[in-house]
């Protein structure tokens, strides 16, 4: 066969030692002083300590984003219809979903292409916690982030030996056989077509009854569950578990060594990363009373991966401008598609009336471009780590 | 023959078409592997644009058919061999301009650059062959006699025509990578090149010009192999997904190395496609992608190099 005179390749990929190929991408780590990580390493057991607190830099281009989200976050729902509000606060409730994808791979190393798979669960378990089992949405709403979470967990055991690039093929199997195991689920699922959630959401009647002000409603629950967690995520990236957690990214081994327990770290990180990912499924539920396996298809999960990887991975604000950069781009596709009378070029501009080709698009070029992510080149925080 | 082995003689037969799709998509992706430490996962998806290619140089003009007139300008429609060969050669040349552009001026950056390249072009060629060729399923023709009486009687079982040409199109194509490879410079360049890079390019060989090769070679064989799943099912924008799986599945189980483990690793997960799923219930048709996935999760975990792959050794 072909084999037998095509000798056994020595060093490959996979022997280098690749620790740092996350810190590539990586725009996180806090430590201020030049050399980051590296050097906290040289100094042993000052590697997991707290870094100094020393003035966290936000650059001028930072501070514009925060003014136009807080401008966003007060006149989107001012300015939109019940419709547009429903569909806006469904675009945004996918940040979570995104820093699901950015905590596993960002900042725990391990590449996850079927996050959407925990977006799926997550939204099943609430409408079956809030529809059939008739439970408050506070509960289901949980109920659907603690089901995904705990999948995660039980996904996340084979990554305890399954690495980088294997981890990427083994998750994006599991990406491509949700579907057909989800509708073996009928009851939990609703099978192939989908199922109604017969709940709904109800605002207390003070805050009025009209379809927008119902929807106002979810949106600032929506706003609220959002920003706790991400205010959470970024509390545990700063903690010592999350200082662990990118130790153990960017060398196992010597965390290991430092006294990481990488069972639990990669097991904690990746439940909660999925645990993100279902929550937002959740929070679907409530936005529309629907769930059904045609809205995530393989294409889905990497969608979101490509929007982490877009935002930046390592930073909590990329998967914000992550998920801003996707709507941007949907809206700027169906603008192009608008332009007709140019012939061959119309034609050409109709393609991009589909977000999987402009993220495809963008995801390699931005590789080229930013190869650390957006919120790097924005936030100024993209030090050479290893200068 | 008592009947209950008969089914699986059966069975085993049914399987065969199958095995060779995922043989050849294996063996495309080992290529790769092997030269340059990537997994290319818009392998399938490439390989399903140059199916729709073989498809549109085969009707030719018609209403509703991206490119139909582009391919009648050329002549088409073509015979049927003719225009799966001329597909095959398009997918060669597309993965060749592939890597050059986007692959080769990332490789040295890290995995996760690359993983995020490949995953762009799966997502950028997915939407492209939807929103060209639409997502319904279209009948494409038969590569070889498949009629009803189209069989061989081996012990009360049929063994389809369809089934032997397939695997006599992935022997034909061993023996042509194998000549490739073993008999001509470039061949000897390109195993140079795997075996280590540094020291091939310091007897001056062009490295990048050879890993290029690995890609054209990769791509054609994924276009064969996306033809052959055409003409056994439905063409469909989708239908290499699962393919992907098998495939992957099988070169995992065979060492993501090894050719040779590549083609026995497709008989394997081929023959379970269809096995477990007739004798374990649960599973049912839909439901065969999920075995090769747990294959693939095991073979991971327990011997990540697969039954003929390289053992890998980690420095710390």
């Amino acid at each position: 066969m072909i084999d037998d005179d095509w000798p056994t390749p020595m060093p490959r990929r996979g022997d280098v030692d690749r620790s740092g190929d996350y810190a590539v991408f990586a725009a996180s780590p806090a430590p201020q002083t030049p050399g980051g990580a590296h050097q906290a390493s040289a100094t042993g057991s000052q590697m997991l300590e707290a870094p100094r607190r020393t003035r966290r830099g936000t650059s001028p281009l930072g501070w514009v984003g925060a003014g136009l989200l807080a401008v966003w976050l007060v006149a989107m729902p001012l300015t939109s219809t019940a419709t547009q509000l429903a569909q806006n606060t469904q675009a945004m409730v996918m940040v979570l979903a995104v820093l699901g994808v950015n905590l596993a791979t960002g900042y725990g190393g391990m590449i996850s292409l079927g996050h959407g798979v925990f977006v799926a669960v997550g939204s099943f378990a609430t409408a079956y916690a809030a529809a059939d089992m008739g439970l408050p949405w506070a509960v289901s709403i949980l109920a659907g982030a603690v089901l995904a979470g705990t999948l995660g967990a039980v996904v996340g055991l084979p990554a305890l030996r399954i690495k980088g690039i294997y981890l990427a093929l083994v998750t994006l199997g599991l990406a491509i056989v949700f579907q057909p195991l989800s509708k073996r689920f009928t009851a939990f699922t609703g099978g192939v077509s989908g199922r109604t959630v017969d709940a709904e959401m109800i605002a207390p009647t003070w805050f009025g009854t009209s379809r927008w002000s119902e929807g106002l409603y979810r949106y600032l629950i929506c706003v609220a569950v959002v920003v706790m967690a991400l205010w959470l995520v970024q509390q545990l990236v700063d903690s010592r578990p999350g200082r662990a957690m990118r130790a153990v990214r960017d060398d196992d081994t010597a965390a290991a060594v430092y006294g990481v327990n990488l069972t639990t770290n990669r097991l904690a990180t990746f439940a909660a990363s999925a645990a993100l990912a279902g929550l937002a499924g959740a929070l679907q539920v409530v936005l529309v009373p629907f769930a059904s396996q045609e809205s995530f298809p393989p294409q889905e999960s990497l969608v979101l991966y490509a929007t982490a990887v877009l935002g930046g991975l390592g930073s909590i604000w990329g998967s914000v401008l992550g998920v801003a950069i996707r709507e941007a781009a949907a809206a700027a596709g169906s603008g192009l598609a608008s332009i007709d009378g140019l012939g061959a070029i119309s034609e050409l501009f109709d393609l991009f009336d589909d977000e999987r080709l402009l993220f495809g698009a963008a995801l390699i070029v931005l590789t080229f471009v930013f190869p650390r992510g957006l919120a790097s080149a924005i936030v100024g925080r993209a030090r050479r780590r290893d200068a | 023959m008592d009947a209950g082995l008969l089914l699986l003689l059966q069975r085993i037969f049914d399987a065969l078409t199958n095995s060779a799709i995922y043989a050849s998509l294996a063996l495309a992706l080992v290529i790769i592997y092997r030269s340059t430490g990537l997994l290319n996962f818009a392998q399938g998806e490439m390989a399903t644009f140059s199916a729709y290619v073989a498809f549109v140089l085969l009707v030719g003009a018609a209403p509703g058919l991206t490119g139909g007139s582009l391919a009648a300008a050329i002549g088409a429609p073509y015979p049927t061999v003719a225009a799966i060969g001329a597909a095959v050669v398009f997918g060669a040349i597309a993965g060749g301009v592939t890597e050059r552009l986007v692959i080769r001026p990332l490789r040295e950056t890290s995995e996760l650059a690359v993983v995020s390249i490949t995953i762009g072009l799966f997502l950028g060629v997915n939407s492209l062959v939807e929103q060209w060729w639409g997502t319904a399923p279209r009948q494409f023709p038969s590569l070889f006699p498949d009629a009803a009486s189209d069989y061989l009687d081996v012990a009360g079982a049929r063994l389809r025509y369809s089934a032997i040409g397939a695997w006599a199109t992935l022997l034909v194509l061993l023996a042509a990578l194998a000549w490739l490879l073993q008999r001509t410079r470039g061949g000897l360049a390109f195993r140079a090149v795997s075996f280590n890079r540094e020291s091939a390019e310091l007897s001056g060989i062009r490295s990048a010009r050879t890993l290029m090769w690995g890609w054209v070679l990769a791509s054609a064989l994924g276009a064969v192999a996306a033809a052959l799943s055409a003409s056994s099912v439905l063409l469909e924008p989708k239908m290499m997904l699962r393919v992907l799986v098998y495939a992957f599945a099988a070169a995992t189980l065979g060492g993501l190395d090894s050719p040779r483990g590549a083609i026995i690793g497709g008989v394997v997960i081929g023959l379970s496609q269809t096995l477990v799923p007739a004798y374990i219930p649960f599973i049912g048709f839909e439901l065969s992608v999920l075995p090769a996935l747990v294959v693939m999760v095991i073979v991971l975990v327990v011997r990540p190099a697969g039954l003929f792959g390289t053992q890998r050794l980690e420095r710390v």
